[in-house]
């Protein structure tokens, strides 16, 4: 820390972050905390050490089930938003047509319209059209809400591309195929990559479009974990919220080592 | 005969300018076409939906469930006049701003300190903020729920009661603040990060200037480092409001029945009443106020009352 702020002012600054970094790490460090107590109901402060609950959640059959599931939808998912995104973005940067600034707009605004409304019109469409697989539906409804997180990380990390390179490359007789190849897609890989990172992410943790739907023989994790919530009392529930939790930051690390985390959020 | 072309050529002048935009638009129309599979896809399962849903808002569900005219705007009326669904539009819109604003308040320190610490402090806070994002809804949810259980045996109330804070356990599951501190926990990183974004990009020689003219942290703060921060501030507290406000996860784990939000209503309209047009119209108030909101800030970030963060 620099002398730039110092004193009375630097005191408050740091024990408010201080204090809201606790706020933020509570509820999670307790969930991690109650998953491997030996008790037969969640209560604080946890008991004992066990490691029978997680014994449990990995021999429970929905949960398998709805793991499973999440996982097939979410690579469904990264699959489809990075085949309609990543050339959307290309539009994006290298066009020069009429509109395209209403069309960038239109294109992200799957971000800003509330995705529990995009659910539910999504519904409707989808049950006028006769459409009852729910894996279908759900991945159609994943796709919409994180496709825009592909697009807007491609487009950031296109926008660094140095477009000298390509030029030389076909100066130097590549054509427009081997210079995307061999040239821009290798400057571009790690926003692709966490791009498709994000998407993966957002479809596992996504509640608001999945909830309407999926149905009872197709339940997503979050889904299965909400029933749960509701039913179950004893520390499996905090066992399987881990497991989610562990998973996430897995996700997390993976994302800060391809492009940093700051610059993978920023807008 | 000599067309114009040959004198260009014969010349050697530079292709007019008519040519070189011809050439220009037969490289821009491929690359402008790569957007096309994303638009279609977008018109057909969001665009065309969402305008859908909007159309049965103003329509009749008959008793077979069968939407069609006449077209009223009966639903809409519903929501305000009856009281018990104008609470819920007044619960959500209370705890939206309370929630942002108390975003705002806490955000300001940490972004400050993120932006102008050590790297490494810098990156740990950077990760805490964000790892949560990640982590599903409904965990984030259920963390609280064991954080504020009602009765002795939730971790705030054993805290509070073993340090003789208070000598009852408090019951703050199931209202309004659980529902607030549950989406200031869910939302607080997307306050954080614009504000870091904006704080990182203000020029401390400004900063330095008024110090070194006397003026104290304070001041400085109010005067320099608060107003060129206000596009992070705008951009921030808009998503911060839009996503409270679309919520269902947090308020049906945390509000219970005593804080019901528009989100929770849809639900309960869709799936348990089947009144379509109903819910269809509360989600039309819905979008109509996020969409509202980001009006505003777009307005206020492009106008020029405030500089643009980037």
């Amino acid at each position: 820390m620099d002398e730039r702020f110092s004193g009375f002012g630097a005191f408050i600054l740091y024990t408010i972050t201080g204090g809201v970094m606790l706020f933020i790490l509570a509820p999670l460090l307790l969930v991690m905390a109650v998953s491997v107590s030996d008790s037969y109901f969640v209560t604080f402060p946890p008991q004992g050490f066990t490691l029978k609950w997680y014994a449990k959640v990995l021999q429970d059959r929905d949960f398998l089930e709805a793991m499973r599931l999440s996982i097939l939808l979410a690579l469904g998912t990264t699959a489809g938003s990075l085949l309609f995104g990543v050339p959307a973005a290309f539009a994006l940067v290298r066009g020069k047509f009429f509109g395209l600034g209403a069309i960038k707009g239109f294109l992200l605004s799957p971000l800003i319209f509330p995705a529990l409304v995009t659910g539910l019109a999504l519904l409707q469409v989808l049950t006028k059209l006769g459409s009852q697989d729910a894996r279908l539906n759900l991945l159609i409804g994943h796709v919409v809400v994180t496709s825009p997180y592909v697009i807007r990380t491609v487009v950031t990390s296109l926008q660094l591309v140095d477009e000298n390179l390509e030029d030389a490359a076909r100066t130097l007789g590549a054509n427009r195929l081997t210079t995307f190849w061999r040239v821009t897609l290798p400057q571009i890989a790690s926003g692709v990559a966490a791009g498709g990172l994000f998407a993966f992410m957002v479809s596992f943790d996504n509640y608001p479009v999945t909830m309407w739907l999926a149905n009872s023989e197709y339940s997503p994790v979050p889904l299965v974990l909400m029933r749960q919530l509701v039913n179950v009392f004893d520390p499996s529930v905090p066992a399987m919220s881990t497991i989610i939790i562990l998973m996430a930051m897995v996700g997390v690390l993976l994302l800060e080592k391809l492009v940093g985390l700051r610059r993978a959020l920023a807008a | 005969m000599t067309t114009s072309d040959d004198a260009v050529a014969v010349l050697g002048v530079q292709a007019p300018p008519a040519t070189r935009w011809a050439s220009r638009w037969r490289l821009a129309l491929p690359v402008g076409l790569l957007a096309v599979p994303m638009l279609a896809f977008l018109t057909y399962f969001f665009f065309y939906p969402a305008l859908g849903l909007l159309f049965s808002s103003i329509q009749t569900q008959d008793s077979r469930g069968i939407i069609g005219r006449p077209f009223t705007l009966a639903h809409y009326a519903r929501l305000i006049n009856v009281e018990l669904y104008a609470r819920v539009l007044w619960t959500t819109l209370r705890i939206s701003i309370i929630t942002s604003a108390l975003a705002t308040v806490l955000a300001y320190p940490v972004a400050l300190v993120m932006v102008k610490s050590r790297p490494t402090v810098t990156r740990i806070i950077t990760l805490i903020v964000i790892a949560p994002l990640i982590v599903s809804v409904v965990v984030r949810g259920y963390g609280w729920q064991l954080v504020l259980q009602n009765g002795p045996k939730g971790m705030l109330n054993w805290i509070l009661m073993t340090l003789h804070i208070v000598d009852a356990p408090i019951s703050v599951l199931y209202t309004e603040v659980a529902v607030v501190i549950g989406s200031l926990h869910v939302f607080f990183p997307m306050m954080v990060l614009p504000l870091a974004s904006a704080l990182g990009k203000i020029d401390p020689n400004l900063e330095d200037a008024a110090r070194m003219l006397g003026a104290p942290w304070w001041k400085v703060f109010l005067r320099v480092t608060l107003p060129l921060s206000m596009p992070g501030f705008v951009a921030g507290f808009t998503l911060v409001f839009s996503l409270t406000a679309g919520s269902f996860v947090i308020p049906a784990i945390l509000g219970g029945a005593s804080a019901i939000m528009l989100g929770n209503l849809i639900e309960q309209q869709i799936f348990v009443v089947y009144d379509w047009p109903f819910g269809a119209a509360i989600a039309a108030v819905l979008v109509g106020l996020v969409l509202a909101v980001n009006g505003v800030s777009m307005w206020l970030l492009e106008g020029r009352r405030l500089r643009r963060p980037d």
